[in-house]
C-alpha cells in the first residue's frame, strides 16, 4: 500500500525570548490508508505538536507533510482550513462540543461545511446515540459526550481521524467503549484513525504504533495482528 | 512575604490585562465625567449667571410705584431692614422710527452704580441729548452710532413731559444685566412690544419723580443667584419693603392731595380774585359809561342850539338878499328909465342936428330970403333951444346916472355882505356837521365800549364759571384720586432673568435623565468586566485558597483592582468632566445669552464625589458579589471546571416549521443569545442608549426645524403681519387694505385684531396674543387650527375660544374648561375654552368678533392685516412689506420670515448640544459593544477555537460571532428606538423655552442616521474585533476547561 500520510522531517522550533524549544525534531513516518494508528509517548514528547501539525492547526518550522499526495507543509492559512474541514477529523480529550447546541446540532455543525457529508443522525445512530439526539451536551455523561465528538469527526468523511487522548477525561470503561468505536470506525469504514495518547497499554490494539520521545521518533511497530480493545486490560 | 507575592501578583495582574483595567477605568472615566460634568453644568450655570450680575451689580428688588417715587420713599426703602444701597431711576417707554417701522424703545436712565451696562461700542452719553443703544437692536436695524433718533409718546402727553429733548444722537451700543436674552419686554403703546432699550443720562428725564426705585439686599451678593438661599433672602427682605409700602402709598398719596389741595386753594383764592376785579371791573364799566353817555348828550344839546341860530341867521340872510334883490330891480327900473331918457335926449339931439344941417343948408345956400331967414332964425331958435333942452337933459341924465351908480355900489356892498354871511353861515354849517359825525362817533363808540364791557364782564363771569366747575371737578377728583400703588419686584420681573434660572432647571433635568443613563451602563459594565475577571481566575482563587490564603487576601487582589481601576477612573472623569461639559454647554448657551460673558465652573465636589462614590459601590460591588460566590465555594471544587450551563430549548424551537428553517449556526445564535441574558440585556442596553441619545440629538433638531415648517407652512398660511397705525384715518386704513388687495403678489388678506393680553388659571398669569379674525369662514385660510395628534382642523365658533396647546399646558387647561382674561378697564373675564389647537411660535387665543363683544361689550377694533403672497417666498413677502409700509395706516409689518431666524438661531446653539450627544452616544457604543465582545470572545475562546480546528474559516467563525452580534444590535437598535423616543418627549418638553412649542416628531431619517451610525459604530467595534478573533489560537482547543 502507498504512503498516505508520510512525514518527512518535521521539525517544530518555538521560540521562548532567547530560547529554542525543539517540541519536534525532524519526525519523519508514513502511515497507510485504513490504519490505526497510535502514537505514544510520555507528556512533553511531541506528540500534541505533530497532532496540530497532521491537524492543520500549526504549522512546521521544516519538514514535508504530504497527506494523500498534497503538499500541506506548502498550504497557507487559508488552504490550512480548507484542509482542516475537508480532510481532517478531530475528537478531542475535552469534547469541545458547542454547550448551546443539541447533540444533533452540533454534529449538523460540522457538516455543513463538508462538500461531502455523511447523514448526522445515522451517524449518531452508529455511535450509539440514535436516542440523544435532541439533548444538549450538558445533559449528557463524558462518554456520550465524546460519542458525540466522535460522531461530529466522522460525519465529516473525512480522510484522518485525529483523536487527542480521546479517552483521557474518561472511566475506564467508557474509554474502552470509546477506543472500540474508534476501532470499529476504522475496521468497518476503512477510515485512517491516529489515536495520540500517553497510555503505552493501548499499544497492542495499533496496526502502527509511533513512539515519540524528546521530539523525535523513538521507534516505529508494524502490529500484524492488533488486537481488539475488549482484550486489552490496564 | 505572603502579601508581598500577592502585591506582586496584582501588578502583573494589572499590567497583563491591561485592556481590562482600561476599559474599566474609561467607562468609569466617561460615566463619572459625563455624570458630574452634565450635573455640575447646572450650579455652574448659576455661578456664572451670578457672577454676572455681581459683577454688573444688578439690582435685587424693584419698587415700581404708579405714582412715582420720591426721595422720601428711597429714603424709606434704604431705611428697610436688610436693604444695603437703594437707588432711583427714571425710564419711560417712547416710540421712534426705523427704516419704515415705528418701534417702541425702553428709555431708561443710567444708574449710579447698579444694573451697570456694558459698553460694547462707541461710548457712554454724556450730554442730555446723548443715548446709548442696545447692541443687539444697533446691530440689526439700520440704527447707527452717530444717528438720531426722536421719541414720542404714543399717548396723548408729551415724550417731553418726560424727558428734556425728544432727539437723541445715538453715541454708543450697550448691553444691559437687565435684558440677558433677546426679549425685551412689553409694553402698552404702539405694537405692544419693546424693540430695543435705550439709556440716557439721569439728566436727560424732566419728571421730579422716579419711575423705579432699585434696592440690593445685604448680603444677596454674596449668594448665588437662582438658588434657594438667594430667593429666599431677598424675599425675605421684599416683604420687608412690602411692609413699608403701605405706608409710602399713604404718604404719596397724602403728598400728591396736599398739593392738589394746595394748588386748588390758591386755584379758588384766584377764582375769588377775579371775581372781585370782574365787580369792579363792572362798577368802573358803568360810571365810566354813564360819564360819557351825558357828554355826549350835552353835546346834543349845543349842537341842536347852533343848529337853530344857524337857521335864524340864514333866514336874515334871505331878507337881507330880498331886499337887494328889490334894491337893484329899482335901480335897473331907474337905469332904464335913465335909458330912455338919453334915448329922447340921443332923438332930442337927433332933431337937433337935424335942424342945424338945415340952418347949416340954408345958411350956406345963401338965400338971404326971409322965408328963408325966418325960417333961418326960427330954426335958429330952435336950435338955440333945442340945445338948452339937451344940455338940462343931459345934466338930468349925469345925475340919474350918478345915483344909479351910488345905488349899484350900495347893492354890492350889500351882495358883499351877503355873500359874507353865507361864508359864515356854510362854516358853522360844516362846524355844526362836523359836531354832529363827532357825536355820531361818540355814541357809537359808546354803544361799543358798552357792549365791550357787557362781553368782558360776561366773559369774566364765564370764566370764573368754569374756573369754580373746574374747581369742583378738582374736588372731585381729588376726592377720589387713585391711591398709588407700590410694585415691588425681585429680580424675576427682568425679562429672562428667571428663564436663564429655569436652562439652569433644564440642564439639572437632562443631567438627571443621560448621565443616568451612561452611569447605568458603565455600571454595568464594569460588572459584568469584573465579575468576569473573577470567574477567569477561579483555578487561581481556588489554589490561593488551597495554599491557605484567607478569604480576604484573596478579595483583596480583586477588589483592589476594581478600587483602582474606578478611582483613577473616577478622578479622571470628574477632572475632565465637571471643567469640560459645563463650559460646553454653557458656551454654547452663550448664543441665547450673548452678553453674559461669565463663566465660572469651579469643582463642585458633591457631584463628583456622588458620581465616585456610586462608581466605586458599583465596581466593589459587583466585584464582591462575585469574589463572594467564588470564595465561597471549597478549593477543591474551584479547581475543577465550573459545570457547563444548561443548553436551552428556547421559545422559538417550539415553533417548529420556523425551527427547522434556521440552520445551526443561527439555531446556535438564538440560543447564545437567550443563554447569556447578562450579555443580552448589557448589549441592548448599551446599544439602546447609544441609539437613544443620537435619537434624542438629532430629533432635537428636528423637533426645531419642524417648528419652521409646521408652524410657517402649515399652520399660519400667511407671510407678513401689518400692524395698522392707530392714530391713522379710518379712511389710511382702508387704504392699506385696498393697497394690499391690488398688490399682484398678494393672494389673500384678513383683517384682524391681534393684542397682547394676560390670561389665567387660578394663580398663575402668563401673557399671550389675542386673535380675533374680522372674517371667521375665511380664516382657515389664514390660520388652520387643528389637534397636534389627530390633525383634526377646528372651526371657531362662537361658543368658545380656542387656545394655543403650549399655553393650555402651562396654565394646565383643557378643553372645556374656563380661562381668565385679565383687561386692565374691564377686570377678570371668564371664558370657555372651546378647543386646544397645535402651534409652536408664541401663544395666542383665538375667538371670533361676537364672542369678543359679548366679552368685551365692544366690537373688536381691527388692528392688524395679514397677507400671504402668491409664491410664498420670502422676497415676495418683503416686498410687499416694503410698500405697504409706505401708507400712512400702517404702523409696522412682521415677515415669518424673521421668525424662521430665530428658529434657526435657536438651532445654532443647539448644535453644538447635539454633536457633544453623538459624541457621547459614540463613545459609549464602542466602550460597551468593544468590552461585551471581548468578554463574549474570552469566555467562548474554546467553542470559537474548536469551530477553527473543524475547518471554519475566518470569515466563519466571524460571522459565527457577528451574527450574534448583529442580532443584538438590532434588538438594541429597537430598542434605542424607543428609549430614544421617549428620551426625546422628555428631553423635549425640558429644554423648551417658554414662548415656543418643539415639535413632537423625531424624522425617519435621524432614526435612520441614528441606525447607521449605530451600525458604523457597531461594525467598528467588530473590525477591531476581527484581529482578535484572527488571534485566537486553536490550540486553546485542546486545552482543559479553566
Amino acid at each position: 500500500m502507498e504512503e498516505f500520510v508520510k512525514l518527512q522531517d518535521i521539525t517544530k522550533i518555538y521560540k521562548m525570548g532567547e530560547v529554542e524549544i525543539r517540541a519536534a525534531d525532524r519526525i519523519s513516518f508514513s502511515i497507510q490508508k485504513g490504519e490505526f494508528v497510535v502514537i505514544v509517548g510520555p507528556s512533553g514528547a511531541g506528540k500534541t505538536t505533530v497532532l496540530n501539525i497532521l491537524g492543520g492547526m500549526d504549522t512546521a518550522t521544516d519538514g514535508k507533510l504530504i497527506v494523500d499526495g498534497e503538499d500541506i507543509t506548502s498550504y497557507n492559512s487559508r488552504k490550512l482550513t480548507g484542509y482542516r474541514r475537508e480532510d481532517i477529523g478531530f475528537v478531542f480529550q475535552f469534547y469541545n462540543l458547542v454547550p448551546n447546541l443539541t447533540a444533533l446540532e452540533n454534529v449538523e455543525l460540522a457538516l455543513q461545511i463538508c462538500k461531502d457529508p455523511l447523514d448526522a443522525k445515522e451517524v449518531l445512530e452508529d455511535v450509539g446515540l440514535g436516542d440523544r439526539l435532541d439533548n444538549f451536551p450538558a445533559q449528557l455523561s463524558g462518554g456520550e459526550q465524546q460519542r458525540v465528538s466522535i460522531a461530529r469527526a466522522l460525519a465529516k468523511n473525512p480522510k484522518l481521524l485525529l483523536c487527542d487522548e480521546p479517552t483521557g477525561a474518561l472511566d475506564y470503561n467508557t474509554g474502552k467503549a470509546i477506543l472500540k468505536l474508534l476501532q470499529n470506525m476504522c475496521r468497518e469504514r476503512g477510515m485512517t484513525v491516529i489515536v495520540i495518547t500517553h497510555n503505552q497499554a493501548l499499544a497492542p490494539m495499533a496496526d502502527r504504533l509511533i513512539h515519540i520521545k524528546n521530539g523525535q521518533v523513538s521507534k516505529m511497530e508494524l502490529n500484524e495482528n492488533p488486537m481488539s480493545i475488549d482484550e486489552i486490560e490496564w | 512575604m505572603k502579601k508581598k507575592a500577592l502585591a506582586k501578583d496584582f501588578y502583573m495582574e494589572i499590567r497583563r490585562s491591561l485592556g481590562r483595567f482600561l476599559s474599566i477605568f474609561f467607562i468609569v472615566a466617561i460615566g463619572v465625567a459625563f455624570f458630574s460634568g452634565i450635573r455640575a453644568t447646572e450650579p455652574d450655570m448659576r455661578y456664572s449667571g451670578d457672577a454676572y450680575f455681581d459683577e454688573k451689580n444688578l439690582m435685587d428688588i424693584e419698587v415700581i410705584s404708579t405714582m412715582g417715587l420720591t426721595e422720601d420713599d428711597i429714603e424709606a426703602v434704604k431705611a428697610v431692614d436688610g436693604i444695603s444701597e437703594v437707588e432711583g431711576g427714571y425710564s419711560v417707554d417712547a416710540l421712534c422710527t426705523e427704516g419704515d417701522n415705528q418701534v417702541v424703545v425702553h428709555v431708561m436712565s443710567i444708574l449710579p452704580t447698579m444694573n451697570q451696562v456694558q459698553l460694547e461700542e462707541g461710548r457712554l452719553p454724556e450730554a442730555e441729548d446723548e443715548c446709548v443703544v442696545d447692541v443687539d437692536y444697533l446691530n440689526e436695524s439700520s440704527w447707527e452710532i452717530g444717528d438720531t433718533v426722536t421719541f414720542s409718546s404714543g399717548t396723548e402727553d408729551e415724550i417731553t413731559d418726560s424727558l428734556k429733548t425728544d432727539t437723541f444722537t445715538i453715541v454708543g451700543a450697550v448691553s444691559s444685566p437687565c435684558y440677558i436674552g433677546f426679549q425685551r419686554g412689553s409694553t402698552t403703546i404702539g405694537t405692544g412690544s419693546v424693540s430695543a432699550f435705550v439709556c440716557v443720562p439721569d439728566e436727560s428725564f424732566s419728571m421730579d419723580v422716579y419711575t423705579e426705585i432699585y434696592a440690593q439686599v445685604e448680603g444677596a451678593k454674596d449668594l448665588t443667584a437662582f438658588t434657594d438661599e438667594y430667593d429666599n433672602r431677598v424675599e425675605e427682605v421684599l416683604e420687608s419693603v412690602e411692609a413699608i409700602k403701605e405706608e409710602r402709598q399713604e404718604a404719596r398719596y397724602q403728598e400728591i392731595v396736599d398739593e392738589a389741595e394746595k394748588e386748588l386753594e390758591d386755584a379758588a383764592q384766584e377764582v375769588a380774585d377775579a371775581e372781585q376785579e370782574l365787580e369792579d371791573g363792572r362798577a368802573e364799566a358803568e360810571e365810566e359809561l354813564a360819564e360819557a353817555r351825558k357828554k355826549l348828550e350835552d353835546g346834543q344839546a349845543e349842537l341842536d342850539e347852533g343848529k337853530s341860530e344857524l337857521e335864524s341867521s340864514k333866514e336874515d340872510l334871505e331878507r337881507s338878499r330880498q331886499q337887494l334883490a328889490d334894491g337893484q330891480a329899482e335901480l335897473e327900473q331907474s337905469a332904464e328909465e335913465l335909458n330912455s331918457n338919453i334915448d329922447t335926449l340921443n332923438e332930442q339931439i337927433d332933431a337937433l342936428n337935424q335942424a342945424k344941417e338945415q340952418y347949416n343948408a340954408l345958411a350956406a345956400g345963401g338965400q338971404t330970403d326971409d322965408t328963408t331967414l325966418a325960417t333961418m332964425n326960427a330954426l335958429y331958435a330952435q336950435i338955440q333951444e333945442g340945445e338948452a333942452q339937451i344940455a338940462r337933459a343931459q345934466e338930468q341924465i349925469e345925475s340919474a346916472r350918478s345915483q344909479i351908480e351910488a345905488g349899484q355900489a350900495e347893492i354890492n356892498s350889500g351882495w358883499e355882505q351877503i355873500e359874507s354871511g353865507e361864508a359864515q353861515i356854510d362854516q358853522a354849517e360844516k362846524d355844526l356837521a362836523d359836531a354832529e359825525q363827532e357825536l355820531a362817533d361818540g355814541w357809537e363808540e359808546y354803544y361799543e365800549g358798552e357792549a365791550e364791557a357787557e362781553q368782558e364782564i360776561a366773559d369774566g363771569e364765564q370764566k370764573i364759571e368754569d374756573a369754580k366747575k373746574e374747581l369742583a371737578d378738582a374736588e372731585a377728583e381729588i376726592a377720589d384720586l387713585d391711591h398709588p400703588k407700590w410694585y415691588v419686584y425681585d429680580r424675576d420681573n427682568l425679562t429672562e432673568y428667571s428663564g436663564y434660572g429655569d436652562n439652569a432647571d433644564r440642564m439639572r433635568a437632562i443631567g438627571e435623565v443621560f448621565p443616568v443613563l451612561f452611569f447605568l451602563v458603565a455600571a454595568l459594565i464594569s460588572l459584568t468586566t469584573m465579575t468576569r475577571m473573577v470567574e477567569e481566575q477561579r483555578t487561581m482563587v481556588g489554589t490561593l485558597k488551597a495554599l491557605g490564603y484567607e478569604r480576604h487576601s484573596i478579595a483583596a487582589k480583586y477588589l483592589g483592582y476594581a478600587l483602582l481601576a474606578t478611582v483613577a477612573g473616577s478622578l479622571f472623569g470628574v477632572l475632565f468632566g465637571e471643567k469640560v461639559f459645563p463650559y460646553i454647554i454653557i458656551t454654547a448657551y452663550g448664543i441665547m445669552y450673548q452678553h453674559m460673558n461669565v463663566i465660572r465652573i469651579p469643582y463642585n465636589l458633591e457631584f463628583g464625589l456622588m458620581a465616585s462614590g456610586a462608581a466605586l459601590v458599583c465596581t466593589l460591588g459587583a466585584t464582591f458579589f462575585s469574589c463572594y460566590k467564588e470564595l465561597k465555594e471549597q478549593a477543591a471544587e474551584l479547581m475543577r471546571p465550573p459545570a457547563p450551563k444548561q443548553g436551552q430549548r428556547v421559545f422559538l424551537e417550539r415553533i417548529r416549521f420556523l425551527w427547522k428553517r434556521l440552520n445551526f449556526s443561527w439555531k446556535a445564535t438564538v440560543r447564545n443569545i437567550v443563554r447569556y441574558k447578562k450579555r443580552f440585556f448589557m448589549t441592548v442596553f448599551g446599544i439602546g442608549g447609544c441609539m437613544a441619545l443620537m435619537i434624542v440629538g438629532f430629533g432635537i433638531k428636528d423637533s426645531i426645524s419642524a417648528i419652521a415648517v409646521l408652524q410657517y407652512e402649515e399652520i399660519q398660511q400667511y407671510d407678513g403681519n401689518v400692524i395698522l397705525n392707530e392714530d391713522a384715518s379710518e379712511e389710511e386704513k382702508a387704504q392699506v387694505s385696498r393697497e394690499l388687495e391690488e398688490d399682484d403678489n398678494v393672494a389673500g388678506i384678513m383683517e384682524g385684531l391681534l393684542v397682547q393680553i394676560t390670561i389665567g388659571n387660578g394663580e398663575q398669569w402668563e401673557e399671550v396674543y389675542l386673535n380675533v379674525p374680522s372674517d371667521v369662514d375665511n380664516f382657515s385660510d389664514f390660520v388652520v387650527l387643528r389637534d397636534r395628534v389627530t390633525k383634526e382642523e377646528y372651526a371657531l365658533s362662537d361658543d368658545g375660544v380656542v387656545l394655543t396647546e403650549k399655553m393650555a399646558k402651562e396654565l394646565d387647561l383643557k378643553a372645556g374648561d374656563t380661562v381668565t382674561i385679565r383687561d386692565e378697564d374691564k377686570g377678570d373675564l371668564d371664558v370657555t375654552i372651546e378647543y386646544i389647537c397645535e402651534n409652536y411660535m408664541s401663544h395666542y387665543l383665538y375667538m371670533t368678533p361676537s364672542v369678543y363683544e359679548k366679552l368685551y361689550g365692544e366690537e373688536p377694533e381691527y388692528n392688524s392685516i395679514c397677507y400671504r403672497t402668491v409664491d410664498r417666498t420670502t422676497e415676495e413677502a418683503d416686498e410687499v412689506g416694503t410698500q405697504i409700509l409706505e401708507q400712512e395706516g400702517a404702523l409696522s409689518v412682521s415677515y415669518t420670515t424673521d421668525l424662521k431666524q430665530q428658529v434657526d438661531d435657536m438651532l445654532e446653539s443647539l448644535d453644538i448640544v447635539i454633536v457633544v450627544l453623538i459624541i457621547s452616544a459614540g463613545m459609549l457604543a464602542f466602550v460597551v459593544l468593544y468590552n461585551l465582545n471581548n468578554i463574549s470572545i474570552t469566555e467562548r475562546k474554546r467553542e470559537l477555537a474548536t469551530l477553527k480546528v473543524l475547518g471554519f474559516y475566518s470569515g466563519e467563525v466571524c460571522a459565527y460571532v457577528y451574527r450574534e452580534n448583529i442580532i443584538l444590535t438590532l434588538i438594541g437598535s429597537l430598542f434605542g428606538m424607543i428609549l430614544g423616543k421617549i428620551l426625546h418627549q422628555f428631553i423635549i418638553v425640558t429644554v423648551e423655552i417658554d414662548s415656543v412649542m418643539f415639535g413632537r416628531n423625531v424624522d425617519v431619517s435621524s432614526f435612520l442616521y441614528a441606525f447607521l451610525l449605530t451600525v458604523v459604530f457597531s461594525c467598528f467595534v467588530n473590525g477591531v474585533m476581527y484581529f482578535k478573533l484572527k488571534k485566537i489560537n486553536m490550540v486553546e482547543s485542546l486545552k482543559s476547561v479553566e
